[in-house]
Protein backbone atom coordinates (compact mmCIF):
# COMPACT_ATOMS: atom_id res chain seq x y z
CA UNK A 1 0.00 0.00 0.00
CA UNK A 2 1.50 3.41 -1.06
CA UNK A 3 1.77 5.93 1.73
CA UNK A 4 -0.94 8.10 -0.04
CA UNK A 5 -3.26 5.33 -0.12
CA UNK A 6 -3.01 4.82 3.40
CA UNK A 7 -3.27 7.90 4.21
CA UNK A 8 -6.23 8.18 1.83
CA UNK A 9 -7.62 5.32 4.23
CA UNK A 10 -6.86 6.95 7.21
CA UNK A 11 -8.69 10.08 6.41
CA UNK A 12 -12.23 7.63 5.55
CA UNK A 13 -11.48 5.83 9.05
CA UNK A 14 -11.20 8.69 10.62
CA UNK A 15 -14.48 10.37 8.80
CA UNK A 16 -16.60 7.27 9.15
CA UNK A 17 -15.69 7.10 12.85
CA UNK A 18 -17.01 10.18 13.67
CA UNK A 19 -20.57 9.97 11.47
CA UNK A 20 -21.03 6.65 13.18
CA UNK A 21 -19.99 8.09 16.86
CA UNK A 22 -22.52 10.86 15.91
CA UNK A 23 -25.10 8.57 15.00
CA UNK A 24 -24.71 5.95 17.90
CA UNK A 25 -24.66 9.03 20.54
CA UNK A 26 -27.45 10.70 18.79
CA UNK A 27 -29.58 7.20 18.95
CA UNK A 28 -28.88 6.57 22.35
CA UNK A 29 -29.58 10.08 23.27
CA UNK A 30 -32.83 9.59 21.69
CA UNK A 31 -33.46 6.22 23.59
CA UNK A 32 -32.49 7.98 27.06
CA UNK A 33 -34.65 10.92 26.02
CA UNK A 34 -38.24 8.55 25.72
CA UNK A 35 -36.94 6.96 28.76
CA UNK A 36 -37.36 10.02 30.72
CA UNK A 37 -40.41 11.19 29.30
CA UNK A 38 -42.09 7.67 30.32
CA UNK A 39 -40.30 8.55 34.08
CA UNK A 40 -41.80 11.84 34.05
CA UNK A 41 -45.05 10.75 33.41
CA UNK A 42 -44.59 8.36 35.71
CA UNK A 43 -44.05 10.64 38.43
CA UNK A 44 -46.99 12.90 37.88
CA UNK A 45 -49.31 10.29 37.74
CA UNK A 46 -48.29 8.94 40.96
CA UNK A 47 -48.12 11.87 42.39
CA UNK A 48 -52.31 12.41 40.92
CA UNK A 49 -53.38 9.44 42.14
CA UNK A 50 -52.12 10.40 46.09
CA UNK A 51 -54.12 14.09 45.46
CA UNK A 52 -57.52 11.54 44.12
CA UNK A 53 -56.31 9.47 47.24
CA UNK A 54 -56.59 12.84 49.88
CA UNK A 55 -59.94 14.53 48.35
CA UNK A 56 -62.26 12.14 49.65
CA UNK A 57 -60.92 12.60 53.36
CA UNK A 58 -61.14 16.21 52.92
CA UNK A 59 -64.74 16.19 50.89
CA UNK A 60 -65.91 13.93 53.67
CA UNK A 61 -64.00 16.28 56.24
CA UNK A 62 -66.06 18.81 55.63
CA UNK A 63 -69.37 18.19 54.41
CA UNK A 64 -70.97 17.80 57.63
CA UNK A 65 -69.83 21.66 58.25
CA UNK A 66 -70.51 23.29 55.16
CA UNK A 67 -74.28 22.97 54.54
CA UNK A 68 -74.67 25.80 51.85
CA UNK A 69 -71.90 24.97 49.45
CA UNK A 70 -72.57 21.44 48.26
CA UNK A 71 -71.84 22.07 44.88
CA UNK A 72 -68.28 22.75 45.57
CA UNK A 73 -68.30 19.51 46.94
CA UNK A 74 -69.69 18.10 43.83
CA UNK A 75 -67.75 19.71 41.29
CA UNK A 76 -64.34 18.23 43.63
CA UNK A 77 -66.29 14.45 43.13
CA UNK A 78 -67.41 14.70 39.94
CA UNK A 79 -63.56 16.13 38.51
CA UNK A 80 -62.25 12.82 40.51
CA UNK A 81 -64.07 10.53 39.05
CA UNK A 82 -63.79 11.86 35.73
CA UNK A 83 -59.85 11.12 35.96
CA UNK A 84 -58.57 7.79 34.04
CA UNK A 85 -55.08 6.93 34.25
CA UNK A 86 -55.53 4.83 30.60
CA UNK A 87 -56.88 8.22 28.57
CA UNK A 88 -54.86 10.22 26.38
CA UNK A 89 -52.66 12.48 27.82
CA UNK A 90 -53.98 15.33 26.94
CA UNK A 91 -57.58 14.30 27.85
CA UNK A 92 -55.79 13.42 31.45
CA UNK A 93 -54.41 16.60 31.74
CA UNK A 94 -57.99 18.38 30.99
CA UNK A 95 -59.18 15.91 33.83
CA UNK A 96 -56.32 16.88 35.86
CA UNK A 97 -56.49 20.86 35.30
CA UNK A 98 -60.57 20.91 36.10
CA UNK A 99 -59.60 18.70 39.74
CA UNK A 100 -56.58 20.94 40.33
CA UNK A 101 -59.46 24.26 40.05
CA UNK A 102 -62.39 22.17 41.30
CA UNK A 103 -59.75 21.49 44.90
CA UNK A 104 -58.78 25.49 44.79
CA UNK A 105 -62.20 26.66 44.60
CA UNK A 106 -63.13 24.52 47.70
CA UNK A 107 -60.26 25.60 49.42
CA UNK A 108 -60.56 28.96 48.78
CA UNK A 109 -64.30 28.58 50.25
CA UNK A 110 -62.94 26.32 53.27
CA UNK A 111 -61.30 29.76 54.03
CA UNK A 112 -64.42 31.24 54.96
CA UNK A 113 -65.98 28.81 57.48
CA UNK A 114 -64.00 29.65 60.28
CA UNK A 115 -65.05 26.48 62.53
CA UNK A 116 -63.75 24.40 59.38
CA UNK A 117 -60.69 26.06 59.06
CA UNK A 118 -59.59 25.66 61.99
CA UNK A 119 -59.97 22.16 62.36
CA UNK A 120 -57.12 20.01 62.90
CA UNK A 121 -57.81 17.52 60.71
CA UNK A 122 -59.07 19.36 57.66
CA UNK A 123 -55.75 21.99 58.05
CA UNK A 124 -53.91 18.44 57.64
CA UNK A 125 -55.63 17.15 54.58
CA UNK A 126 -55.04 20.89 53.31
CA UNK A 127 -51.65 21.44 54.01
CA UNK A 128 -51.22 18.10 52.02
CA UNK A 129 -53.34 18.73 49.03
CA UNK A 130 -51.45 22.08 49.21
CA UNK A 131 -48.28 20.11 48.88
CA UNK A 132 -49.09 17.61 46.24
CA UNK A 133 -50.56 20.34 44.00
CA UNK A 134 -47.29 22.29 44.25
CA UNK A 135 -45.46 19.00 43.35
CA UNK A 136 -48.04 18.11 40.57
CA UNK A 137 -46.96 21.48 38.82
CA UNK A 138 -43.20 20.85 39.18
CA UNK A 139 -43.26 17.57 37.57
CA UNK A 140 -46.08 18.59 35.40
CA UNK A 141 -43.50 21.34 34.14
CA UNK A 142 -40.43 18.69 34.40
CA UNK A 143 -42.58 16.50 31.89
CA UNK A 144 -43.02 18.87 29.26
CA UNK A 145 -39.24 20.28 29.70
CA UNK A 146 -38.41 16.76 28.82
CA UNK A 147 -40.81 16.69 25.67
CA UNK A 148 -40.03 19.67 24.57
CA UNK A 149 -36.29 18.14 24.05
CA UNK A 150 -37.45 15.09 22.82
CA UNK A 151 -39.27 17.14 19.93
CA UNK A 152 -36.89 19.54 19.36
CA UNK A 153 -33.80 16.87 19.13
CA UNK A 154 -35.83 14.75 16.59
CA UNK A 155 -36.73 17.23 14.51
CA UNK A 156 -32.90 19.12 14.22
CA UNK A 157 -30.08 17.89 12.27
CA UNK A 158 -28.66 15.25 12.72
CA UNK A 159 -31.39 13.45 14.63
CA UNK A 160 -34.03 14.44 11.54
CA UNK A 161 -32.08 12.37 9.58
CA UNK A 162 -32.52 9.18 11.78
CA UNK A 163 -36.15 10.44 12.75
CA UNK A 164 -37.94 8.37 9.82
CA UNK A 165 -35.62 5.04 9.79
CA UNK A 166 -36.69 4.52 13.56
CA UNK A 167 -40.04 5.80 13.44
CA UNK A 168 -39.94 8.97 15.94
CA UNK A 169 -42.77 10.81 16.35
CA UNK A 170 -43.29 13.89 18.69
CA UNK A 171 -44.39 13.44 21.99
CA UNK A 172 -48.05 14.96 23.10
CA UNK A 173 -47.38 17.92 26.21
CA UNK A 174 -49.02 17.56 29.41
CA UNK A 175 -51.62 20.57 28.44
CA UNK A 176 -54.86 20.95 28.54
CA UNK A 177 -56.55 22.61 25.17
CA UNK A 178 -57.60 26.31 26.21
CA UNK A 179 -61.29 25.14 24.69
CA UNK A 180 -61.54 22.27 27.13
CA UNK A 181 -61.05 24.36 30.37
CA UNK A 182 -63.63 26.96 31.50
CA UNK A 183 -62.43 30.17 31.89
CA UNK A 184 -61.77 32.21 34.66
CA UNK A 185 -64.52 34.39 35.88
CA UNK A 186 -63.38 37.50 36.76
CA UNK A 187 -65.66 39.08 39.50
CA UNK A 188 -65.39 42.19 41.42
CA UNK B 1 5.27 22.29 -5.48
CA UNK B 2 6.08 19.05 -6.45
CA UNK B 3 5.30 17.35 -3.37
CA UNK B 4 6.73 14.01 -4.69
CA UNK B 5 10.00 15.86 -4.98
CA UNK B 6 10.26 16.89 -1.52
CA UNK B 7 13.19 15.37 0.63
CA UNK B 8 12.48 13.84 3.98
CA UNK B 9 13.13 16.25 6.83
CA UNK B 10 13.06 14.14 10.18
CA UNK B 11 12.04 16.98 12.28
CA UNK B 12 9.13 17.87 9.88
CA UNK B 13 8.61 14.32 10.22
CA UNK B 14 8.23 14.52 14.02
CA UNK B 15 6.11 17.58 13.83
CA UNK B 16 3.75 15.69 11.54
CA UNK B 17 3.10 12.66 13.73
CA UNK B 18 2.74 15.54 16.77
CA UNK B 19 0.18 16.93 14.55
CA UNK B 20 -1.25 13.46 13.93
CA UNK B 21 -1.20 12.44 17.53
CA UNK B 22 -2.60 16.06 18.83
CA UNK B 23 -5.17 16.15 16.09
CA UNK B 24 -6.51 12.73 17.33
CA UNK B 25 -6.32 13.95 21.18
CA UNK B 26 -8.43 16.39 20.39
CA UNK B 27 -10.98 14.21 18.45
CA UNK B 28 -10.76 12.47 21.32
CA UNK B 29 -11.73 15.36 24.29
CA UNK B 30 -14.20 16.65 21.59
CA UNK B 31 -15.97 13.13 21.49
CA UNK B 32 -16.23 13.33 25.62
CA UNK B 33 -17.37 16.71 25.34
CA UNK B 34 -20.09 15.86 22.76
CA UNK B 35 -21.08 12.77 24.72
CA UNK B 36 -21.16 15.12 27.92
CA UNK B 37 -23.30 17.73 26.25
CA UNK B 38 -25.80 15.67 25.23
CA UNK B 39 -26.26 13.85 28.95
CA UNK B 40 -26.44 17.41 30.53
CA UNK B 41 -28.70 19.27 27.43
CA UNK B 42 -30.97 16.36 26.97
CA UNK B 43 -31.96 15.99 30.66
CA UNK B 44 -34.62 18.53 32.03
CA UNK B 45 -33.63 20.65 35.60
CA UNK B 46 -35.64 19.41 38.50
CA UNK B 47 -36.25 21.53 41.49
CA UNK B 48 -34.27 20.32 44.79
CA UNK B 49 -37.47 20.29 46.61
CA UNK B 50 -39.82 18.00 44.72
CA UNK B 51 -36.89 16.01 43.34
CA UNK B 52 -37.93 12.26 42.04
CA UNK B 53 -35.94 8.73 42.04
CA UNK B 54 -33.77 8.03 39.11
CA UNK B 55 -31.50 10.08 36.79
CA UNK B 56 -31.90 14.09 37.34
CA UNK B 57 -30.27 17.09 36.59
CA UNK B 58 -30.15 19.62 38.88
CA UNK B 59 -28.16 22.73 38.48
CA UNK B 60 -27.26 25.28 41.71
CA UNK B 61 -24.85 26.75 44.39
CA UNK B 62 -22.21 24.25 45.90
CA UNK B 63 -22.13 24.70 49.30
CA UNK B 64 -20.27 23.19 52.19
CA UNK B 65 -20.91 19.85 53.60
CA UNK B 66 -18.96 19.02 56.80
CA UNK B 67 -15.45 19.54 55.12
CA UNK B 68 -13.28 21.46 52.69
CA UNK B 69 -10.40 20.49 50.56
CA UNK B 70 -7.48 22.80 50.38
CA UNK B 71 -5.99 23.36 46.85
CA UNK B 72 -2.63 22.41 46.41
CA UNK B 73 -1.26 25.30 44.39
CA UNK B 74 -3.17 27.94 45.72
CA UNK B 75 -4.14 26.93 49.36
CA UNK B 76 -8.04 27.52 48.41
CA UNK B 77 -10.84 26.35 49.81
CA UNK B 78 -12.83 23.80 47.48
CA UNK B 79 -14.52 20.67 46.91
CA UNK B 80 -12.85 19.08 44.04
CA UNK B 81 -9.21 20.05 42.60
CA UNK B 82 -6.64 18.80 40.02
CA UNK B 83 -3.83 19.81 40.12
CA UNK B 84 -0.49 19.11 38.10
CA UNK B 85 3.33 20.57 37.81
CA UNK B 86 5.05 20.16 34.80
CA UNK B 87 7.58 21.33 32.57
CA UNK B 88 7.25 24.24 31.24
CA UNK B 89 7.37 24.62 27.72
CA UNK B 90 5.75 21.23 26.58
CA UNK B 91 2.65 21.37 24.11
CA UNK B 92 0.95 18.59 25.78
CA UNK B 93 2.35 17.16 28.93
CA UNK B 94 0.71 13.60 29.42
CA UNK B 95 3.17 12.68 32.36
CA UNK B 96 3.44 15.78 34.45
CA UNK B 97 5.51 15.20 37.34
CA UNK B 98 3.19 15.94 40.11
CA UNK B 99 -0.58 15.50 39.54
CA UNK B 100 -3.16 15.11 42.48
CA UNK B 101 -7.10 14.77 42.01
CA UNK B 102 -9.10 14.80 45.08
CA UNK B 103 -12.86 15.40 45.66
CA UNK B 104 -15.24 15.80 49.05
CA UNK B 105 -19.04 15.49 49.48
CA UNK B 106 -20.86 18.39 49.44
CA UNK B 107 -24.37 20.20 49.01
CA UNK B 108 -26.06 21.13 46.15
CA UNK B 109 -28.22 24.48 46.51
CA UNK B 110 -30.57 25.74 44.51
CA UNK B 111 -34.00 28.41 45.33
CA UNK B 112 -36.16 25.46 46.61
CA UNK B 113 -33.73 23.54 48.66
CA UNK B 114 -30.06 21.56 48.76
CA UNK B 115 -29.15 17.79 48.34
CA UNK B 116 -26.39 16.29 49.35
CA UNK B 117 -23.47 14.91 46.77
CA UNK B 118 -21.37 12.21 46.59
CA UNK B 119 -18.82 12.67 44.21
CA UNK B 120 -17.55 8.83 43.74
CA UNK B 121 -16.65 7.86 40.20
CA UNK B 122 -18.07 11.32 39.07
CA UNK B 123 -16.67 13.14 35.80
CA UNK B 124 -15.76 16.47 36.64
CA UNK B 125 -15.60 19.77 34.42
CA UNK B 126 -13.86 22.31 36.76
CA UNK B 127 -12.75 25.92 35.29
CA UNK B 128 -8.91 26.48 35.64
CA UNK B 129 -8.18 28.45 38.40
CA UNK B 130 -4.33 29.09 37.97
CA UNK B 131 -2.09 28.81 35.20
CA UNK B 132 1.78 29.85 35.11
CA UNK B 133 4.85 28.92 34.84
CA UNK B 134 8.29 29.78 36.92
CA UNK B 135 9.93 32.49 35.01
CA UNK B 136 13.22 32.73 32.79
CA UNK B 137 14.90 34.16 36.38
CA UNK B 138 13.55 31.40 38.37
CA UNK B 139 10.44 33.52 39.99
CA UNK B 140 7.44 31.82 40.65
CA UNK B 141 4.22 33.17 39.14
CA UNK B 142 1.81 35.34 40.81
CA UNK B 143 -0.78 33.50 42.97
CA UNK B 144 1.22 30.63 43.42
CA UNK B 145 0.60 29.90 46.93
CA UNK B 146 1.66 26.08 47.90
CA UNK B 147 -0.66 24.15 50.42
CA UNK B 148 1.83 23.45 53.56
CA UNK B 149 -0.76 22.08 55.85
CA UNK B 150 -3.89 19.83 55.52
CA UNK B 151 -5.05 19.19 52.28
CA UNK B 152 -8.75 18.55 54.51
CA UNK B 153 -10.18 21.68 56.56
CA UNK B 154 -13.30 22.08 58.57
CA UNK B 155 -16.32 23.06 56.40
CA UNK B 156 -18.05 25.70 59.05
CA UNK B 157 -16.18 29.36 58.86
CA UNK B 158 -14.23 29.61 61.67
CA UNK B 159 -13.99 33.61 61.49
CA UNK B 160 -10.93 34.35 63.86
CA UNK B 161 -9.17 31.82 61.53
CA UNK B 162 -10.15 33.77 58.44
CA UNK B 163 -9.11 36.96 59.79
CA UNK B 164 -6.01 35.11 61.11
CA UNK B 165 -5.18 33.71 57.27
CA UNK B 166 -6.39 36.99 55.66
CA UNK B 167 -3.77 39.28 58.08
CA UNK B 168 -0.88 36.42 57.76
CA UNK B 169 1.71 37.28 55.78
CA UNK B 170 3.31 34.63 53.62
CA UNK B 171 6.91 34.57 51.90
CA UNK B 172 7.01 34.82 48.36
CA UNK B 173 8.27 31.58 46.55
CA UNK B 174 11.67 31.85 44.73
CA UNK B 175 13.50 29.81 42.58
CA UNK B 176 16.56 30.85 44.49
CA UNK B 177 19.77 30.20 45.74
CA UNK B 178 17.92 27.20 48.28
CA UNK B 179 16.67 25.88 45.14
CA UNK B 180 13.21 25.97 43.37
CA UNK B 181 10.34 25.35 45.35
CA UNK B 182 11.77 25.03 48.51
CA UNK B 183 8.49 25.16 50.24
CA UNK B 184 6.81 21.84 49.24
CA UNK B 185 8.78 19.83 51.50
CA UNK B 186 5.47 18.73 52.69
CA UNK B 187 5.56 16.35 49.46
CA UNK B 188 8.80 14.74 49.46
CA UNK B 189 9.41 13.13 46.15
CA UNK B 190 6.21 14.66 44.62
CA UNK B 191 8.66 16.66 41.66
CA UNK B 192 11.68 13.85 41.73
CA UNK B 193 15.28 15.02 41.20
CA UNK B 194 16.06 18.51 41.85
CA UNK B 195 16.17 19.89 38.65
CA UNK B 196 17.00 23.80 36.95
CA UNK B 197 14.06 23.30 34.25
CA UNK B 198 11.43 25.79 34.54
CA UNK B 199 7.80 24.22 35.48
CA UNK B 200 4.72 25.00 34.93
CA UNK B 201 1.65 25.22 37.16
CA UNK B 202 -2.15 24.06 36.39
CA UNK B 203 -5.04 23.62 39.08
CA UNK B 204 -8.40 23.34 38.16
CA UNK B 205 -11.05 23.38 40.99
CA UNK B 206 -14.65 23.72 42.30
CA UNK B 207 -14.92 25.60 44.97
CA UNK B 208 -17.93 26.70 47.70
CA UNK B 209 -20.29 29.02 46.03
CA UNK B 210 -19.63 28.32 42.48
CA UNK B 211 -22.62 27.31 40.12
CA UNK B 212 -22.63 24.22 38.97
CA UNK B 213 -24.86 21.67 37.03
CA UNK B 214 -25.05 18.24 37.72
CA UNK B 215 -26.59 14.68 36.18
CA UNK B 216 -26.56 11.40 37.44
CA UNK B 217 -29.04 9.29 39.80
CA UNK B 218 -31.13 10.56 43.01
CA UNK B 219 -31.59 8.09 45.39
CA UNK B 220 -32.09 7.24 49.28
CA UNK B 221 -29.01 7.51 51.19
CA UNK B 222 -29.67 3.74 52.41
CA UNK B 223 -29.14 2.90 48.54
CA UNK B 224 -25.63 4.02 48.52
CA UNK B 225 -23.55 0.99 48.56
CA UNK B 226 -20.43 2.69 50.27
CA UNK B 227 -21.34 5.84 51.61
CA UNK B 228 -18.68 5.67 54.41
CA UNK B 229 -16.24 5.92 51.00
CA UNK B 230 -18.57 7.53 48.67
CA UNK B 231 -17.28 11.12 48.76
CA UNK B 232 -13.48 10.70 48.85
CA UNK B 233 -12.62 8.41 46.57
CA UNK B 234 -13.16 9.29 43.07
CA UNK B 235 -12.44 5.72 41.00
CA UNK B 236 -14.98 3.43 41.35
CA UNK B 237 -13.36 0.17 39.69
CA UNK B 238 -11.99 -1.04 42.82
CA UNK B 239 -14.90 -0.73 45.71
CA UNK B 240 -15.21 -2.73 48.43
CA UNK B 241 -16.97 -5.05 46.50
CA UNK B 242 -13.93 -5.92 44.17
CA UNK B 243 -13.31 -9.53 45.11
CA UNK B 244 -9.61 -8.84 45.12
CA UNK B 245 -10.42 -6.64 47.48
CA UNK B 246 -12.78 -8.30 49.71
CA UNK B 247 -9.63 -11.02 49.59
CA UNK B 248 -7.31 -8.51 50.70
CA UNK B 249 -9.25 -7.20 54.00
CA UNK B 250 -9.57 -11.03 55.10
CA UNK B 251 -6.11 -11.82 54.98
CA UNK B 252 -5.71 -9.12 56.69
CA UNK B 253 -8.06 -9.34 59.65
CA UNK B 254 -6.66 -12.99 60.17
CA UNK B 255 -2.85 -11.54 60.13
CA UNK B 256 -4.37 -9.52 62.72
CA UNK B 257 -3.24 -6.32 60.56
CA UNK B 258 -6.71 -5.07 60.23
CA UNK B 259 -9.29 -4.71 63.31
CA UNK B 260 -12.53 -5.88 63.32
CA UNK B 261 -14.25 -2.65 64.64
CA UNK B 262 -12.87 1.51 64.42
CA UNK B 263 -12.99 1.61 68.14
CA UNK B 264 -10.46 -1.19 68.20
CA UNK B 265 -8.34 0.33 65.05
CA UNK B 266 -8.40 3.92 66.01
CA UNK B 267 -9.23 3.73 69.80
CA UNK B 268 -9.77 7.04 71.27
CA UNK B 269 -9.72 8.63 67.58
CA UNK B 270 -12.42 6.79 66.47
CA UNK B 271 -15.02 8.66 68.65
CA UNK B 272 -16.76 11.31 66.71
CA UNK B 273 -15.58 15.09 67.13
CA UNK B 274 -12.11 13.64 68.92
CA UNK B 275 -10.47 15.04 65.89
CA UNK B 276 -12.58 18.39 66.31
CA UNK B 277 -11.22 18.94 69.60
CA UNK B 278 -15.18 17.96 70.74
CA UNK B 279 -15.30 14.73 71.65
CA UNK B 280 -18.56 13.36 72.56
CA UNK B 281 -17.56 11.20 75.15
CA UNK B 282 -15.11 10.57 77.17
CA UNK B 283 -12.05 9.62 75.71
CA UNK B 284 -10.07 6.12 77.62
CA UNK B 285 -7.19 8.35 78.48
CA UNK B 286 -3.76 7.98 80.61
CA UNK B 287 -4.78 9.46 83.79
CA UNK B 288 -1.76 11.91 84.14
CA UNK B 289 -2.53 13.08 80.31
CA UNK B 290 -4.55 16.55 80.15
CA UNK B 291 -7.98 15.90 79.31
CA UNK B 292 -10.38 17.36 76.32
CA UNK B 293 -13.15 19.09 76.92
CA UNK B 294 -16.43 17.54 76.62
CA UNK B 295 -18.48 19.25 73.89
CA UNK B 296 -21.80 21.12 74.86
CA UNK B 297 -25.44 19.67 74.16
CA UNK B 298 -25.51 22.02 71.45
CA UNK B 299 -22.06 21.22 69.96
CA UNK B 300 -22.86 17.49 69.84
CA UNK B 301 -26.34 18.36 68.44
CA UNK B 302 -24.91 20.59 65.98
CA UNK B 303 -21.80 17.97 64.60
CA UNK B 304 -25.09 15.04 65.07
CA UNK B 305 -27.07 16.84 62.73
CA UNK B 306 -23.84 17.65 60.70
CA UNK B 307 -22.59 14.65 59.95
CA UNK B 308 -26.18 11.97 60.19
CA UNK B 309 -27.99 11.74 56.82
CA UNK B 310 -31.26 10.12 57.49
CA UNK B 311 -31.92 6.81 55.50
CA UNK B 312 -34.33 7.65 53.06
CA UNK B 313 -32.82 11.31 52.51
CA UNK B 314 -32.32 11.79 48.78
CA UNK B 315 -29.01 12.18 47.91
CA UNK B 316 -27.11 12.62 44.68
CA UNK B 317 -24.11 9.68 43.43
CA UNK B 318 -22.93 7.86 40.51
CA UNK B 319 -24.82 4.52 39.91
CA UNK B 320 -23.54 1.55 37.52
CA UNK B 321 -23.04 2.23 34.07
CA UNK B 322 -24.43 6.18 35.10
CA UNK B 323 -21.60 8.28 36.78
CA UNK B 324 -22.31 11.34 38.06
CA UNK B 325 -21.20 14.51 35.82
CA UNK B 326 -20.37 17.86 37.67
CA UNK B 327 -20.49 20.33 35.28
CA UNK B 328 -19.19 24.07 36.56
CA UNK B 329 -21.74 27.07 35.55
CA UNK B 330 -25.65 26.91 34.29
CA UNK B 331 -26.94 23.96 32.02
CA UNK B 332 -26.52 26.55 28.97
CA UNK B 333 -22.61 26.85 29.83
CA UNK B 334 -22.24 23.62 30.52
CA UNK B 335 -23.60 22.76 27.44
CA UNK B 336 -22.41 25.31 24.67
CA UNK B 337 -18.91 24.21 26.37
CA UNK B 338 -18.89 20.81 25.47
CA UNK B 339 -20.25 21.58 22.10
CA UNK B 340 -17.10 24.11 21.28
CA UNK B 341 -15.08 20.96 22.53
CA UNK B 342 -16.73 18.63 19.74
CA UNK B 343 -15.93 21.59 17.27
CA UNK B 344 -12.32 21.54 18.26
CA UNK B 345 -11.89 17.88 18.31
CA UNK B 346 -13.36 18.31 14.50
CA UNK B 347 -10.35 20.71 13.19
CA UNK B 348 -8.44 18.47 15.57
CA UNK B 349 -9.44 15.45 12.50
CA UNK B 350 -8.61 17.76 10.13
CA UNK B 351 -5.59 18.35 11.94
CA UNK B 352 -4.65 14.75 12.00
CA UNK B 353 -5.53 13.85 7.97
CA UNK B 354 -3.31 17.25 7.25
CA UNK B 355 -0.47 16.09 8.94
CA UNK B 356 -1.07 12.62 7.70
CA UNK B 357 -1.06 13.83 4.26
CA UNK B 358 2.01 15.39 4.74
CA UNK B 359 3.67 12.45 6.48
CA UNK B 360 2.79 10.18 3.53
CA UNK B 361 4.12 12.99 1.06
CA UNK B 362 7.44 13.35 2.55
CA UNK B 363 7.87 9.74 2.68
CA UNK B 364 6.71 9.21 -0.51
CA UNK B 365 8.97 11.91 -1.79
CA UNK B 366 11.91 10.52 -0.15
CA UNK B 367 10.88 6.90 -1.48
CA UNK B 368 10.79 8.06 -4.88
CA UNK B 369 14.14 9.78 -4.77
Amino acid sequence: MSPMAFVAAFAVGLLAAIVLFIAVMDYNAVMALRQRIDKAWSNIDVVLKQRDDQLPALVSAVRGLMRFEQSVLTDVARARAAYSPTEPIPDQAVHADVTSRAVRSLLAVVEAYPEVHSDTNVLDLQAEIERLEGMIADRRELYNDQVYRYNARISTFPTLVLAPLFGWRPREFFAAPTSDLDRPVAGL
Amino acid sequence: MDVAATRFDPWLGAIAILGIALGLWLLGRGMRGYRDAIRLGDTATSRISTLAAGEVRVSGVVDVAELTLVSPLQSAACVYYEATIGDAGSLIDLDPRFRERRAVGFRLRDASGSIRVFPRGARWDAPTCFAGSTGVLGEEPPGLMLRTGSAVADGELDRDAAVAALLSVRPALTGSADGPLRVTGGWPGAFGPATSRRRSYHETRLAPGDPVTIVGRALPFSDLSDPAEADVALDAESGPDDPEVTGDIAEARQAGLLADTPDAAWGNAAIPGFGIGRPVRGPDIDPAARSLPLATRDEAARSDRRFRIAPETLVLASAPGVPLLIAYGLPTGAVARGHDRFIVGLLGALLAIGSALGLAAMIGGAAGR
